[in-house]
């Protein structure tokens, strides 16, 4: 399986050293910038191309790890060639065009995958098989607190500009309204208070509430508001016959107290890192692998990601209006 | 050396044992140098007796029969919805009041023990415990300080076990007022009004019954999404979310958002973890008991004739958050306050 990435930023850096874990063959780049993609093309012994219309004819798979704004022209570009599509979260900026990829790759008889990675993080994958299983009883009522700090890309920081990436809530956000989904199903009232203005606030901070049709409500907080290297994760699941909490800084293995230093030691963009002896985006990857070459089911479908991407707008809908924000499924 | 003279002591009784919390608060009666506890009054006259015998104190068949006896002031601990007639009680009798909260179950009720105290010169006073919390006033200060430049969200939590094991009334609606989201939400909408010094302008809640279903017909899951008027956005998890094997009765923390940073702080994680054999794995509180600090303090406001520090109008605009929850949860949408 030949596999090319475009877009090499923190993701597409990360999912190129997962890809490495499977047999598939990385065998192209595409970058906004050639140098940026021929440095990779060198560290993965593969080729360098200037766009992806130059590299779609060499690959069965393409990898793709740009803003979110880019997403759905170069996927329905893959789909009319016949070239399956990883794409990363969200799955578009808007749902008309998610709506138009999910359309487009079924059309053209190609794959449509979709890199929501917190489906292949440990701690949420037990929760959630816990739940299946029964131990908490009937889901009621779920937190789940995803607190980073603003990404500060030194060159063109898209995940400021919210005509490309939707901000805070459709880019760290949609992680939880695609979990609380997954748990507690359907999604069909949103409510969010949003504050974003950069004269006020040190990053976008957001709080919403979610109503499921099956009665249980979660609540959801995202954070840009956090100082770097802050990067954790709390989640409660609570039921008729039971609770699961989860808080990563409680669950941190490693403590360290240094003496001097600086200990902003975290990249331009927050990635969550427990030490585990496989990355999820590697389990991730290995997942995406099997299922194009022997059909394994995926945690994921192209219809879960536009479902969370509907709940992401929404939550940005009802931020700007300050009403709640039914959704018709 | 001559020893600063004692003032005499401050006569105190309690007026119904129908809440839990008249327990600890008769034992900070018992406990404080400078109060005598004069006694107990109860409607259900068994549950009085057993009260006053346990904390060896008269008991009063009536609650006249206590006001008689011209105490300083009384500790109302009826339940939510019998707090107005014995609060009008002892305004009338001249006596200073301690109410437990919510203050009262309607607006109608909360406007009428304001008034008949005010009419009558006496104290009224809202049990809230958490204007107390070591915790809680460390932050208070840090906010007055400025030392979190303006504070602009905040994410809260007040869950709890479901209580009716401790008290039937407490999931009675009628007598509690309402279920999760009138017992727990009080608590943080007067922590959040006094630590952001401002007023709620609008509530969304959404509420369920999907846990103790069987058991009980109020809500016992509620999400709230509050906001002040300069902006500042706040949630409230009031959820009966605790499962009965959890270590304690449940918790109260807020985590907030402000222009310099970041602060969680946790009303209840002063505890030592016990792990045995037998039992389950319990947690062994060393906190400042804030329960202590609030007696004092309504003692302090009788003796210096001044309004304590968290007042019966607190206790009004925290009640007026809880019923606006619900008619957000009605109308899925929020609503604007002041209710009308």
């Amino acid at each position: 399986m030949k596999v090319g990435i475009v877009g090499v930023g923190a993701m597409g850096g990360t999912h190129a050293e997962a890809w490495t874990h499977t047999p598939a063959q990385i065998v192209g780049f595409v970058a906004e910038k050639f140098e940026h993609a021929q440095a990779m093309a060198e560290k993965y012994g593969a080729q360098a191309y200037p766009d992806l219309a130059a590299m779609l004819p060499h690959i069965d798979v393409v990898d793709i790890c740009t803003p979110t704004h880019l997403h759905h022209e170069m996927t329905l570009q893959a789909a009319a060639a016949g070239v399956d599509v990883i794409c990363e979260k969200p799955l578009a900026r808007t749902v008309e065009q998610g709506r138009a990829m999910i359309d487009a790759c079924r059309a053209a008889g190609v794959k449509l995958l979709v890199a929501h990675v917190v489906r292949f993080f440990p701690e949420y994958v037990r929760a959630k098989q816990a739940v299946d299983a029964g131990q908490v009883g009937q889901v009621a009522v779920i937190r789940l607190q995803r607190d980073v700090f603003r990404p500060r890309k030194a060159e063109d920081n898209w995940f400021l500009d919210f005509e490309r990436s939707g901000g805070m809530i459709l880019d760290l956000m949609i992680h939880d309204f695609d979990y609380a989904r997954w748990v507690a199903g359907d999604v069909t009232r949103v409510f969010c208070k949003h504050i974003g203005d950069p004269r006020i606030s040190p990053g976008d901070h957001a709080l919403a509430i979610l109503t499921h049709a099956n009665g249980a409500i979660s609540h959801i907080e995202g954070s840009w508001a956090y100082p770097p290297p802050t990067f954790r994760t709390q989640f409660e699941i609570a039921g008729s016959g039971g609770l699961l909490v989860h808080n990563s800084d409680a669950s941190a293995p490693i403590a360290a107290y240094w003496h001097k230093g600086d200990d902003d030691t975290a990249g331009e963009v927050p990635v969550p890192a427990s030490p585990l002896l496989e990355s999820p985006y590697v389990t991730q990857i290995k997942a995406f692998y099997h299922h194009l070459t022997t059909g394994a089911p995926l945690p994921v479908t192209a219809e879960d990601a536009l479902a969370a991407l509907e709940i992401a707008l929404a939550a940005m809908a009802s931020a700007e209006s300050g009403v709640a924000v039914e959704i018709g499924r | 050396m001559q020893d600063r003279p004692q003032p005499s002591p401050l006569r105190i009784g309690i007026m119904s044992f129908a809440h839990l919390h008249a327990e600890s608060y008769a034992h900070q009666l018992k406990a404080l140098p400078d109060i005598d506890f004069i006694g107990i009054a109860d409607d259900d006259l068994e549950r009085g007796q057993r009260f006053a015998q346990r904390y060896d104190v008269p008991f009063f068949e009536s609650y006249d029969a206590l006001l008689a006896q011209q105490p300083d002031g009384v500790i109302v601990c009826s339940e939510n919805a019998r707090h107005r007639p014995l609060v009008e009680q002892a305004a009338a009798a001249g006596v200073h009041v301690m109410c437990e909260k919510p203050l009262a179950t309607t607006l109608e009720d909360g406007r009428a023990m304001l008034r008949a105290c005010e009419d009558a010169g006496v104290i009224l006073m809202t049990a809230f415990p958490m204007r107390f919390s070591a915790p809680l006033l460390e932050i208070k200060t840090l906010l007055d300080q400025e030392g979190l430049g303006r504070v602009l969200a905040v994410n809260s939590v007040n869950q709890g076990q479901m209580p009716k094991r401790y008290r039937d009334w407490f999931v009675d609606r009628e007598l509690a007022g309402g279920g999760s989201v009138f017992d727990h939400t009080v608590h943080l909408a007067d922590v959040l009004r006094w630590y952001l010094q401002d007023e709620v302008v609008e509530v969304y809640a959404q509420t369920n019954r999907i846990m103790h279903r069987d058991e009980v017909e109020v809500e016992t899951g509620g999400l709230i999404l509050l906001t002040f008027a300069n902006g500042t956005f706040a949630s409230i998890d009031c959820s009966w979310s605790r499962p009965m094997n959890y270590p304690t009765w449940g918790g109260l923390a807020l985590q907030l958002i402000g222009q310099k940073g970041v602060v969680h702080v946790d009303a209840f994680s002063q505890n030592i973890e016990a792990y045995s054999n037998t039992d389950l794995p319990a947690w062994i509180p060393w906190l400042s008991d804030p329960d202590r600090a609030m007696v004092q303090e309504f003692a302090s406001a009788i003796r210096e004739h001044r309004q304590p520090r968290v007042t019966g109008y607190d206790g009004f605009k925290a009640m007026e958050v809880a019923l606006a929850a619900y008619r957000s949860a009605a109308l899925g949408q929020p609503v604007s306050l002041p209710l009308s």
